[in-house]
């Protein structure tokens, strides 16, 4: 607590040096997996030695569940929240339990990408695909090929309950022609929905399901080390989500927050994550192996601002398919 | 300190265990309460320690109060020393920590009170044994770790809780010897609660004699053998036979009693009336007599130093107790000579 | 000859009397209310008057689909588990308590492992043994075939290792029997002509008739609560039980779902405290008053077929105990899931992830360690004073939290937690203070939920002395507190040591109650461990459980050496 008022008077004082001397404990609620963001703090710790930033982890529903029980109980522990998808962000937004950060440089971004308030700002682009073991009888290449009895009887998929990708991809699809009538045939004939991309990824590696809906990085990155898997990049297209990052409202550290703002979406923060790989947000940065050129995927169109209102409805119609 | 109880009451439920209960037992005295298990004489222990509390009557202490109506003041607080049943020797302590502990508790450092705790197992022979379990004592020695524990405490009220029961029977003997002496030394009240009759002949000056939760008698030890005031008593005590007779003559101190209409005989009594009574007839007031009148024996029992015969006269109700010299053989007849016996109280 | 007496200090017997029992009368009191009434209390009041609940709330509850699916697998999967494991527990406890096998202290330490390994850990050893995936199965070549629904992911699944977690616990209570029953009985059926067949259907199972309905009711109520196994095996086979029921709409809607939780709550709160009510009333009924002392049990020989026995069991016992653990450690140290183990392939990467990159390994050790401790020495403390005011004039007070431990012990540690975030997520008025988000809240789950544990061998203890060791020490002038610390809290030390060892390894193991109450700086190595598995970083799980049985292994051969020193009976295992 001392270091903290002393950190902050310090940088009340040299509010010029653009929070280079940024000090004190920041707390990050991330859903990233554990490996990707340990090392996403340690690169930050390193380019900022006196911040100390402590993560907690959990897919998106769970982490933001546990923000919110915390926020009931008035000792809100989060000062930084970096999580799946940009819809839950503007529900945040319009709360206002989000801090702008209208210094944040985001001229190198695409229009669109970003949030015009600066509440929030995208950080990578992560596209929801498909995934199957290399064992498998079918290589899938759309999602209409998910649709043979045998290959959905052998199929799962992030839950919407459990993963913000996995929400944004079922709005994403099912704006699609395909429509609800695809998830319904998909739970008709047995398809399973359960957990988050970790889970799925787990379940087609280990060959106890052949087929699912997945993150591309996690795909990729894991049949690179040797897992029996590969992504495809269905041809109707993929879902993508930001993984954008925004500071609490209520954060004792605006400043070092900002300083983990402006890392994630510097040019230094964006190779870090295009090094783990992911696909970069920022358009001149190189996509990791593995990946397609940046102008051939295919991004399926999806509106956000429909996407929070329908949210609830959307999940409860899934949950009635699949169970939960 | 004496002792003073009036009519002490305490329930279990509907059932008195100590029913209106009085007795005042002087200063340094050796107090016995004699009585058949269930009686309520530990109740009554317990009631005086403070462990216990009264539903009705009162409890003096030297002429203090220390239970009543509204009051019952703690067992710690009132300075009365108990040897238990089992000793209730702690085994967490060593022999001269449970000497120690009641020292402590009026504010003693533990090292001095470990001192003075020595000195009171020297007084009961157990120089060598402070630093041993309880576990490692025989049972004579835990008996004289507990009495060390109240010679520590500097009671001036001892009460003992049947404390030779648990004792092998060759052992009993000489630790009677050790209450005795245990007794004269701290010069404390005790009061000894017991069903052993012999214990309470041995060591007492005065024995009450428990029934119901009532005393039925208090007594020194001779006159409670010898002049019993109840049947109950009489039968409790010593070895006898109490008959039905009518009192045909009175003298102070003395009475003609007939047995049957050719028995006869001189007895001791304290002003009985003349008419129908009962008389306790001890083995020591018949002895074998050829002259005497004849009897059947029933059965033979030798009882260390002499035999002692059931004799069946035939103008009695019941068999007599007869002391004899030789064994007897069943269905034999001998006579038998009657020179004594008490007359019971009425009532 | 000392004449003079001590003075007694009358002035002070009032107010002394005033600072005793009293006193800790209070401290149980606060203890009682903050552990069990604010809490269950909470959660009653919440599902039955709040906004959200009502006896209308109750019934949608258990007229919605998901719920009775929920409740009907509850029911199914612990009766079942339960059965199984008194078939299990039973026969090997009267394997081992009967018979003249050897080795039966180090059998009895492998059973003991069951539960010294947490559920979590077997339910992620177990999957990794008999996936599709599996490198054992696949060097065997009966791996199940590919795309095949995992065969543990499923009903039987979750039933055979539910009753695998409770055979200990039925063991346990038979030994417990075995050894309380005179062994004249055995004998004078022997001389009465009983064979051993005989004596076994005729005298020895009909008198631990009692036993074995505890054990199942205790297997019964502890399956019933049980949250690791059925989340691990049971989300993915779709057979979803309350527990995971409440868990999955906690961890996904927050506080938003608090009535709908206490309403769940109360419905498997109220289904355990049942079952336990139901066995006490049976074993009312059915009790056989035991005469005689206990003594050695008997030894029945069993002959030629001793080796055959004892190979068998300790062949059953490798398959159950040992080869998971391997299989466990076979996915540590694969790259990544699904690969297969070769010397080309092994990996330290995970560990070294686990342990030296991943900040929250170290605070999860730091925090468990911390929390079992505090936990463990919190209800000895509890445990021995709660003894201690049930010897007092104040052993009503006693005996209300000893009841209320009973029923928080037998309702479902779900329950517990969520009690806990409903009395305490608001700040503590006047205090100002939040305990949401701190360890004092999972501490209080735990001293809450594990209490009963302790409680018990203290209770034994104070039940076995001699009540005139502790008047002997009122007698000889020692106030409330003297006597408190020199001769209650003394003698019941070693039994109270027990209950905190026991508690110990319990708050080590535990997933249930800190799966919901952990938040930045308050993870439990369960926590960690259970969020790698549920977010599919199995390398990751295998990698951390592998080093959290390690360190049990090490607690366990720390308190094994140091039991050598220690009154037999604390070291569940000894004696």
């Amino acid at each position: 607590m001392h270091r903290l008022i002393l950190s902050t008077l310090a940088a009340l004082a040299l509010s010029t040096a653009a929070y280079a001397d940024v000090a004190g404990k920041l707390v990050l609620y991330t859903s990233q997996p554990n490996e990707d963001a340990q090392k996403t703090v340690d690169a930050f710790m390193a380019a900022n030695p006196g911040v100390t930033v402590e993560f907690v982890r959990d897919g998106t529903p769970k982490i933001m569940a546990k923000f919110r029980a915390e926020l009931a109980a008035g000792a809100p522990q989060a000062d930084v929240l970096l999580i799946a998808d940009s819809v839950t962000m503007e529900g945040l937004k319009t709360e206002g339990l989000l801090m702008a950060h209208p210094d944040a440089d985001i001229s190198a971004y695409e229009p669109g990408i970003m949030d015009a308030g600066k509440a929030w700002f995208a950080t990578k682009l992560i596209t929801t695909g498909i995934v199957y073991n290399t064992a498998a009888p079918v290589k899938p290449t759309s999602y209409a090929d998910l649709t043979a009895p045998d290959v959905t009887a052998a199929f799962m998929m992030p839950s919407p309950l459990a993963s913000g990708a996995a929400t944004i991809h079922m709005v994403a699809v099912t704006g699609t022609d395909l429509g609800w009538g695809f998830y319904e045939t998909l739970a008709k004939q047995g398809a399973i929905a359960d957990g988050a991309n970790g889970g799925v990824l787990k379940a087609v590696a280990g060959g106890q399901k052949l087929y699912g809906f997945l993150v591309d990085f996690l795909a990729i990155r894991e049949a690179a080390k040797g897992a029996p898997i590969q992504f495809v990049f269905p041809t109707e297209g993929v879902s993508a989500v930001s993984e954008p990052v925004a500071i609490l409202a209520n954060t004792q550290n605006p400043d070092a927050a900002k300083a983990f703002v402006d890392f994630l979406i510097s040019a230094p923060g964006q190779q870090l994550a295009a090094d783990m790989g992911y696909l970069p947000a920022h358009p001149a940065i190189t996509p990791p192996a593995g990946f397609p050129a940046r102008d051939t995927i295919k991004v399926l169109a999806f509106d956000p601002a429909k996407a929070l209102a329908d949210e609830a409805a959307n999940k409860a119609r899934f949950t009635a398919m699949f169970g939960g | 300190m004496s002792i003073t109880l009036h009519q002490l009451t305490r329930r279990y439920g509907a059932v008195p265990a100590v029913d209106d209960l009085s007795a005042d037992i002087p200063t340094g005295c050796f107090f016995t309460v004699l009585g058949p298990s269930g009686c309520g004489k530990s109740t009554l222990l317990r009631m005086i320690a403070g462990l216990e509390p009264v539903d009705a009557g009162t409890i003096a202490l030297e002429g203090r109060r220390v239970s009543g109506p509204g009051l019952h003041l703690a067992p710690e607080a009132r300075g009365v020393g108990v040897v238990f049943q089992s000793y209730a020797l702690w085994p967490h302590m060593d022999v001269a920590g449970n000497v120690a502990f009641p020292i402590e508790a009026t504010g003693i450092a533990r090292r001095a009170a470990r001192i003075e705790a020595k000195q009171h197992l020297a007084s009961v022979d157990l120089d060598g044994f402070a630093d041993r379990r309880p576990a490692d004592l025989s049972g004579g020695q835990r008996q004289r770790v507990a009495l060390a524990r109240c010679l520590a405490a500097r009671a001036r009220i001892v009460l003992m809780d049947e404390p030779l029961a648990n004792l092998d029977p060759h052992l009993r003997a000489a630790m009677e010897d050790e209450m005795a002496a245990f007794h004269a030394r701290a010069g404390a009240t005790t009061l000894f609660i017991t069903h052993d009759q012999r214990e309470a002949m041995a060591l007492s000056d005065l024995v009450a004699v428990m029934r119901a939760g009532r005393f039925e008698q208090i007594a020194p030890p001779q006159d409670l053998h010898d002049r019993p005031a109840s049947a109950f008593v009489a039968g409790f005590i010593g070895r006898g036979v109490v008959l039905d007779c009518t009192v045909t003559a009175v003298a102070p101190g003395h009475a003609v009693v007939r047995l049957s209409p050719d028995i006869c005989i001189d007895v001791r009594a304290s002003d009985p009336g003349i008419g129908p009574a009962q008389v306790l007839l001890r083995p020591g007031d018949l002895r074998q007599d050829p002259a005497g009148v004849a009897g059947r024996v029933l059965h033979c029992t030798y009882r260390g130093d002499h035999w002692e015969a059931r004799v069946q006269v035939p103008a009695l109700a019941r068999p007599v107790l007869v002391h004899l010299s030789q064994r007897a053989v069943p269905g034999e007849t001998l006579g038998v000579a009657f020179s004594g016996g008490w007359v019971l109280p009425a009532g | 000859m000392p004449t003079e007496t001590r003075a007694v200090p009358t002035p002070w017997s009032g107010l002394r009397r005033l600072t005793g029992a009293p006193v800790l009368l209070g401290l149980i009191g606060l203890a009682g209310v903050a552990l069990f009434v604010l809490p269950l209390g909470a959660v009653a009041r919440l599902a039955f008057f709040g906004t959200g609940g009502g006896g209308d709330a109750i019934a949608d509850a258990l007229r919605s689909p998901q719920v009775q699916r929920a409740l009907w697998n509850s029911l199914d999967s612990s009766a079942c588990a339960a059965a199984l494991a008194v078939v299990v527990g039973g026969g090997l406890g009267l394997l081992i308590g009967l018979t003249d096998l050897r080795g039966r202290v180090a059998l009895s330490f492998a059973i003991l492992m069951l539960t010294m390994i947490p559920p979590h850990v077997t339910a992620i050893a177990w999957m990794q043994m008999l996936g599709p995936s599996s490198v054992l199965l696949q060097a065997l070549g009966i791996a199940p075939a590919l795309g095949s629904t995992h065969p543990l992911y499923s009903r039987e699944g979750v039933i055979g290792l539910l009753a695998l977690q409770q055979v200990p616990i039925v063991y346990l209570t038979l030994r417990a029997a075995l050894r309380a029953l005179p062994r004249d009985l055995a004998e004078a059926a022997r001389v009465s002509g009983a064979g051993p067949a005989r004596l076994l259907l005729r005298v020895i199972l009909p008198l631990l008739g009692p036993a074995l309905l505890a054990g199942f009711a205790l297997a019964f109520v502890s399956a019933l609560g049980n949250f690791g196994v059925p989340a691990l095996l049971g989300i993915p086979g779709r057979y979803v039980t309350l527990p995971v029921l409440m868990w999955q709409r906690l961890a996904s809607s927050g506080p938003a779902v608090l009535a709908d939780m206490a309403v769940l709550s109360v419905i498997i709160g109220g289904l355990a405290v049942l079952a336990v009510w139901a066995q006490f009333r049976v074993l009312r009924r059915g009790a056989v008053a035991l005469i005689g002392p206990p003594q050695q049990a008997l030894r029945l020989n069993l002959g030629r077929a001793r080796p055959l026995v004892a190979g068998t069991l300790w062949a059953v016992m490798a398959l159950v105990v040992v080869v998971p653990m391997l299989a466990m450690l076979a996915t540590a140290v694969v790259p990544t899931y699904g690969v297969a183990l070769t010397l080309q392939t092994l990996t330290w990467q995970h560990f070294h992830e686990v342990i030296f990159v991943q900040a929250v390994t170290a605070r999860a050790f730091a925090n468990s360690a911390g929390l079992a401790v505090l936990a463990g020495t919190g209800v000895a403390a509890l445990a021995l004073a709660t003894g201690a005011l049930s010897r007092s004039s104040f052993g009503l007070g006693a005996r209300a939290v000893t009841v209320l431990a009973e029923v928080a012990y037998a309702v479902p540690g779900l329950v517990i937690s969520v009690g806990f975030i409903i009395a305490f997520l608001k700040p503590i008025p006047v205090l100002g203070l939040s305990l949401y988000g701190t360890h004092a809240i999972i501490l209080g789950a735990y001293l809450s939920a594990f209490l009963a544990v302790g409680l018990k061998p203290v209770g034994v203890a104070f039940a076995a002395l001699d009540p005139a060791l502790h008047e002997a020490a009122r007698v000889s002038g020692a106030g409330f507190w003297r006597r408190f610390w020199r001769i209650d809290v003394a003698l019941a030390a070693p039994a109270a040591a027990s209950g905190a060892v026991l508690v110990m390894l319990m708050a080590w193991n535990e997933v249930t109650l800190s799966s919901i109450l952990w938040t930045r700086g308050t993870e439990t190595l369960g926590t960690v461990i259970f969020n790698y598995e549920d977010g599919g970083y199995s390398t990751l799980a295998a990698a951390m459980s592998v080093i959290s049985v390690l360190a049990t292994l090490v607690l366990l051969g720390l308190l094994h050496v140091l039991g050598r020193n220690l009154p037999p009976g604390i070291i569940p295992w000894r004696g």
